[in-house]
C-alpha cells in the first residue's frame, strides 16, 4: 500500500521541531510564575503543543493510503541557488551583475532549451530590475562591482 | 466645525489642483509599489519623506496617506494573479483569489478585489466620519488583557481556514507562533532563538517570511509545470468580467467584511491583518458549501479586501483623534507631519481642520480614483499571465529579493528567503497552509506580550480576563466558538458511525 | 496594541547634491559620504541625521547618502558601519546612546568594542525624560508621587519603551534616588505607554517630551517632573526632578544623540566633521527643526563625546547591575 507519507514525514518533522524548541527553551530561558512569567514559558508551552499536533498529523496517517508527491529537486536548487548568487553578489558585484548571474542561474531548469533566449531574458530582467529599482525606487545599490 | 460643514471644507481643499495632484501621485506610487512583491506602504513612504519637506503639510499627509491605501489595491494585484503577498492581509486574498486566476478568473477576481476594497473604503470613511470619537475612547479603554482574548478570538476563529484536516491548520498556526517567539523578548529582554545573530533580535523578517513561503515556494512549485508554460488562448473580456452570479455573491461579504474591517481597524496593532482573517473565517463558515473556500470562492475575496481596505481606512482614528499612531505606518505619517511643525494630538481637529477633513475627503477622492484608474488596468495586468512562465519567474525572484532587501538593507534577509523559500515549498508539497503560518506569526508574539503584560498588571491574577467587560466577552465568544465546532464534530461523527 | 516588532522599510535617499565644488582643492571628501542610521526612516534618529546631514552635504561639496539599517535598537547601524567602513574615510554614523553605552551589557556581544572600533566625532543634541502621569489621576506633583509610590512595594506600574531602554533605566534610577520600587511595564513604543497611562491600566511612565506634551495641551496627561539639569525649552513649565522631593541637586538622566566614525579614520577628517557640524548646529534655524522632534543641539568636542559614553556606560551600568541584582 501507497501510505500517506507526506503526513507521516511531515507530522514528524513538525514534532521534531516542536519538541526541540520545547527542550531548547527549557533548557535556556527561564519559565517564570504566572504573575511574571518568563520567556521561556511561551516557547516552551508552544513546542510541547506543536509536537502533539505533529504526532496527531502523522499517526493517523499511518494506516491510511496517500497519493504520490511530484518534487522537483533540481527546481528547487536552482531558485535557491539563484537567490543566494543574487544576495551575496548584490554588494559585492553591483546590481547589474549579480541580476544577470541569478537570473541566468534561475532560468537552468526551465523546461526550453537553447542558451540565447536565457541571455536575452536576463538582459532585460536586469534592465528592467535597475529602472525600477535604481532609477524608480533610488534605492541605494550599487550598479557595478566595488573595484570599478 | 459640524460634521457637514466639515466635509465640505474638506472636499474644496483636498480638490483644490495643487493637492489634488498630489493625492493621484499618492495613490499612482502605492498601486505601483503595492505590485511590486515586498515592497510596501513602509518602504514607499519612506521613500517620499523627502519629497514631504517641500510640500504642505496638508498635502503630504494627503499623499502619503493616499500611498498606504494605495499599496492595498496593488498588493491584491500581486497576490491574486502571482500568489506574491507582501503582507498576511493579502495572503488571505491570495487563498482564493489565485485559485481563480488559474482557473483562469482572475479579471473576476481582481474587479472583485477591487470593487470590495472600493465598497469597503467608503464604508470605512463614513465610519470614520461618524463613529471616529466613539472609537477612538474604545480604543483608549482597550488594555493588555483584552488585547490578548481578542486576538486568541481570532486565531480560534481563523483555525480553520481552509485544510481538510484541522489538525495541519492548528500546526501551521503553532508552528507561526514559535517562529514569532524568535527575537528579543519585549517583556523580559531576552534574546530567544537567536545564537547570536544579532539580525535575529527583531524576530524574522515578515516581509522574508511572507516572500519566501509564498513567492518562492510557489515558484519552485511551477518552473517545470507545463500548464504553467504558456497560456495560449485569448482572454476575452467574457471570462474576465464577473458574471451575474458573482456580483451577487459579492455584496453581503463585502459589507461585512467592511463592518468588521472599520471596527478592528481603529484599535491599534493588528486590526488590518485581524479583520482580514476574521472575514474569511466567517465567510466560509456561513457559506451553504465551505468546501468551494481555498478553490476560487469570490467571497473569500471580496470579504477580506473590503475588510482591509475599511480598515486602513480607520486605522486613521486613533491617530488622527488622539494622536496616537497604531501601527509603523501610521508612527511614519505623524513623523512627517511633526517635520512640518504639526504636533499630531487631540488639539489637531480643533487647531487645524482643514488637515482632518481634507484627509477625510482626500479618502474619498483618493479611492475613486483608484478604482477608476484600476478597473480599466484590469485587462493589462490579466494580459501579464500570458507572458511565458519561464519569462515571468526569474524576473519575480530578482523582485522578490529587493523587495525584502528594501526592508533593512541587509544582505541576511536574502539568504533568509532562501532557507524560508526551502521551507515553504515542502510545507506545500505536505499541503500545509503558509496564510495560517503567518497568521500565527502575526499574532503569537502580540498575544504572549499581552497575556504577559495583563497578568504583570493584575500583580498576577488571571481573573482580570473575567473581570473586564471587554476581555470578558472576548473570552464567552472563544468558549462559544469552541463549544459551537464541538457540536458539530460530534454531529458528523454520529453520521459517520452509520455509515461504516 | 503592539506593533512588536518595527519592520519599517529602509532606504537611502540621496539627501542633498552639492551646489558648487567648494572644497576642490582638497583631497577629502573624494565622493559620497554615507551615514549609517540604526533606525528607520522617518523615526526620531533618522529625521535628526537627515537634519544635520543637509547642510553637512553643502559645505562639505559632496553629497551625504543616509544608509537606514535598522534594528536591535541601533546596534545593527553601527555594525554595518563599520562592515562597510573602506579606507577612503566616507563612511560613517549617527547613534543614539544606547548602542555605545549599555548595549553591550544588554546583548552580551554587539559584534563590536565601542572603545576599540569606534572613533566619537561630536555630540549632536540631548533629549531629557519626562515622569507624565494621567491627568485622571490623583498624582499632583512629584512629593505625591514619591510618597504613593513609597506607600507599598510596586505600588505604582510605569510603563517604558522595552527592557533596559532608556526610559526604562531613567525610571530605575529615578526609583533608586528616591528608594521606592516600582512595578515595570514593557512596551515598544512611547504611542502603547500612553495609550496605557490614559485608560488607567498603568500608572506613569518616563518618556520623551515630543511623545508626552501633546496629550498635556489636550488634557489627558499631567507632567510631574523632567530629567534634564536645567528646564527644557519644550516644556518650559515643568519643573527639573533635581533638588526636589529628596532627589540630588546633580540627578540628571538624558538620552543623547551623536556622530561616529569608524576609528582609524583619519584625525584630520574627524576633526573637520567636528567642526563643520558644531557650525551646523549654531544655525538657530537648525536648533529649531531639532528641537520640533525632540532633541535639544548639544555640540562639542570629539574629547566630551568620549567623556560622556563613558560617564554614562559606568552609570547606566551601576542601574543595570541593581535590576539584575533583584
Amino acid at each position: 500500500m501507497q501510505r500517506d507519507w507526506t503526513d507521516i514525514f511531515g507530522g514528524l518533522a513538525l514534532a521534531l521541531i516542536g519538541a526541540g524548541a520545547a527542550g531548547w527553551a527549557s533548557l535556556h530561558y527561564d519559565l517564570g510564575s504566572l504573575r511574571q512569567m518568563g520567556p521561556g514559558a511561551f516557547p516552551v508551552g508552544l513546542g510541547l503543543l506543536l509536537a502533539v499536533i505533529g504526532l496527531i498529523v502523522a499517526v493517523p496517517a499511518l494506516r491510511r493510503a496517500g497519493e504520490a508527491v511530484p518534487v522537483e529537486p533540481w527546481s528547487a536548487l536552482a531558485v535557491l541557488a539563484s537567490i543566494l548568487v543574487f544576495g551575496f553578489g548584490l554588494r559585492s558585484l553591483g546590481l547589474v551583475i549579480a541580476a544577470y548571474l541569478g537570473v541566468l542561474v534561475a532560468s537552468l531548469p526551465a523546461p526550453r532549451r537553447g542558451v540565447t533566449w536565457r541571455l536575452m531574458l536576463a538582459g532585460v530582467v536586469t534592465l528592467l530590475t535597475v529602472l525600477v529599482f535604481r532609477t524608480g525606487l533610488q534605492m541605494s545599490l550599487p550598479l557595478w562591482p566595488v573595484w570599478i | 466645525m459640524g460634521t457637514w460643514e466639515g466635509l465640505v471644507t474638506g472636499l474644496n481643499f483636498a480638490l483644490q489642483p495643487g493637492v489634488l495632484i498630489f493625492c493621484l501621485l499618492g495613490v499612482l506610487l502605492g498601486t505601483f509599489v503595492g505590485v511590486l512583491p515586498g515592497i510596501g506602504a513602509m518602504a514607499a513612504i519612506s521613500l517620499l519623506l523627502p519629497i514631504t519637506y517641500y510640500i504642505s503639510a496638508e498635502a503630504a499627509l494627503i499623499m502619503l496617506a493616499g500611498v498606504y491605501y494605495g499599496a492595498q489595491y496593488g498588493g491584491a494585484v500581486a497576490s491574486i494573479l502571482m500568489r506574491l503577498p507582501g503582507t498576511p492581509q493579502s495572503a488571505v486574498t491570495a487563498l482564493d483569489g489565485y485559485p481563480m486566476a488559474r482557473d483562469g478568473r482572475a479579471g473576476a477576481a481582481l474587479f472583485a478585489a477591487m470593487v470590495s476594497s472600493f465598497a469597503g473604503s467608503i464604508i470605512g470613511i463614513v465610519v470614520l466620519v461618524l463613529l471616529a470619537g466613539w472609537l477612538s475612547r474604545v480604543a483608549v479603554a482597550f488594555g493588555a488583557a483584552d488585547y490578548a482574548a481578542m486576538m486568541v478570538l481570532g486565531l480560534v476563529a481563523a483555525s480553520t481556514i481552509g485544510s481538510a484536516r484541522p489538525a495541519k491548520g492548528f500546526a501551521m498556526i503553532v508552528l507561526g507562533m514559535l517562529l514569532g517567539c524568535i527575537g528579543t523578548d519585549v517583556n523580559s529582554g531576552a534574546m530567544r532563538f537567536t545564537f547570536g545573530q544579532t539580525e535575529l533580535l527583531d524576530g524574522v523578517n515578515l516581509v522574508a517570511l511572507a516572500m519566501g513561503l509564498f513567492g518562492v515556494a510557489e515558484v519552485i512549485g511551477n518552473v517545470r509545470d507545463p500548464e504553467r508554460q504558456a497560456v495560449t488562448e485569448k482572454i476575452g473580456f467574457r471570462q474576465m468580467a464577473p458574471t451575474r452570479d458573482d456580483l451577487r455573491r459579492m455584496v453581503f461579504p463585502s459589507l461585512r467584511g467592511s463592518g468588521l474591517g472599520s471596527f478592528f481597524g481603529a484599535l491599534p496593532g493588528t486590526g488590518s491583518t485581524l479583520s482580514s482573517f476574521l472575514s474569511y473565517a466567517m465567510e466560509r463558515r456561513i457559506a451553504r458549501r465551505p468546501e468551494r473556500f481555498g478553490h476560487g470562492a469570490i467571497e473569500g475575496v471580496a470579504g477580506p479586501e473590503a475588510a482591509n481596505n475599511s480598515a486602513a481606512i480607520t486605522a486613521f482614528v486613533p491617530t488622527l483623534t488622539l494622536g496616537i499612531p497604531g501601527d509603523p505606518i501610521m508612527a511614519l505619517m505623524l513623523g512627517a507631519l511633526v517635520i512640518h511643525g504639526v504636533q499630531p494630538g487631540p488639539m489637531m481637529l480643533e487647531a487645524r481642520p482643514e488637515m482632518f477633513w481634507g484627509l477625510v475627503a482626500s479618502f474619498g477622492i483618493g479611492n475613486l480614483l483608484l478604482l477608476i484608474l484600476n478597473l480599466p488596468l484590469i485587462g493589462v495586468w490579466v494580459a501579464l499571465l500570458r507572458i511565458p512562465f519561464r519569462w515571468l519567474y526569474p524576473a519575480i525572484l530578482i523582485f522578490i529579493c529587493l523587495g525584502v532587501y528594501s526592508v533593512r538593507g541587509l544582505t541576511y534577509d536574502i539568504v533568509a528567503v532562501a532557507g524560508i523559500g526551502l521551507a515553504g515549498y515542502l510545507l506545500a508539497l505536505a499541503r500545509f497552509n503558509p496564510a495560517l503560518l503567518l497568521l500565527g506569526f502575526v499574532l503569537g508574539p502580540l498575544i504572549e506580550t499581552n497575556l504577559r503584560r495583563a497578568l504583570l498588571i493584575s500583580r498576577g491574577d488571571p481573573m482580570v480576563f473575567l473581570e473586564r467587560p471587554i476581555s470578558a466577552a472576548f473570552v464567552v465568544a472563544i468558549a462559544g466558538l469552541l463549544l459551537l465546532s464541538l457540536v458539530q464534530w460530534v454531529r458528523r461523527r454520529r453520521r459517520a458511525i452509520p455509515a461504516r | 496594541m503592539t506593533t512588536h516588532i518595527p519592520r519599517r522599510a529602509a532606504f537611502g535617499c540621496v539627501l542633498a547634491f552639492a551646489a558648487a565644488p567648494a572644497f576642490a582643492q582638497d583631497a577629502w571628501p573624494t565622493g559620497p559620504l554615507h551615514v549609517y542610521v540604526g533606525f528607520p526612516a522617518g523615526s526620531s534618529p533618522d529625521t535628526l541625521a537627515r537634519i544635520i546631514t543637509e547642510p553637512l552635504a553643502e559645505r562639505l561639496g559632496q553629497p551625504v547618502v543616509i544608509e537606514n539599517r535598522p534594528g536591535a535598537g541601533g546596534v545593527i547601524g553601527i555594525q554595518q558601519m563599520l562592515a562597510n567602513a573602506g579606507d577612503d574615510d566616507l563612511t560613517f554614523g549617527t547613534t543614539i546612546n544606547g548602542p555605545v553605552t549599555t548595549a553591550a551589557r544588554m546583548m552580551g556581544d554587539t559584534g563590536f568594542d565601542v572603545a576599540a572600533d569606534i572613533a566619537p566625532v561630536t555630540l549632536i543634541a540631548t533629549s531629557p525624560l519626562v515622569l507624565a502621569v494621567s491627568s485622571q489621576s490623583g498624582l499632583e506633583d512629584l512629593e505625591g508621587f514619591v510618597a504613593a509610590a513609597g506607600a507599598e512595594e510596586e505600588a505604582i506600574a510605569y510603563g517604558s519603551v522595552g527592557q533596559g531602554s532608556g526610559a526604562h533605566l531613567t525610571a530605575e534610577l529615578f526609583a533608586d534616588e528616591a528608594g521606592v520600587t516600582m512595578l515595570h511595564i514593557p512596551f515598544t513604543s512611547y504611542a502603547e505607554v500612553t495609550t496605557s497611562i490614559m485608560g488607567g491600566e498603568i500608572d506613569a511612565g518616563f518618556m520623551a517630551p515630543s511623545a508626552a506634551m501633546p496629550h498635556v495641551e489636550g488634557g489627558n496627561m499631567r507632567i510631574l517632573g523632567i530629567t534634564s539639569s536645567e528646564p527644557s525649552a519644550q516644556a518650559p513649565d515643568v519643573p527639573v526632578i533635581a533638588g526636589q522631593a529628596g532627589f540630588a541637586e546633580d540627578f540628571r538622566a538624558e538620552l543623547w544623540n551623536g556622530f561616529i566614525a569608524p576609528s582609524g579614520t583619519d584625525a584630520a577628517v574627524v576633526e573637520r566633521l567636528t567642526t563643520e557640524i558644531t557650525e551646523i548646529l549654531a544655525d538657530p534655524g537648525v536648533q529649531e527643526q531639532l528641537l520640533a522632534i525632540g532633541w535639544q543641539a548639544a555640540p562639542g568636542t570629539a574629547q566630551e563625546m568620549q567623556e560622556r559614553i563613558t560617564a554614562d556606560t559606568q552609570m547606566w551600568g551601576g542601574v543595570i547591575d541593581r535590576i539584575e541584582a533583584q
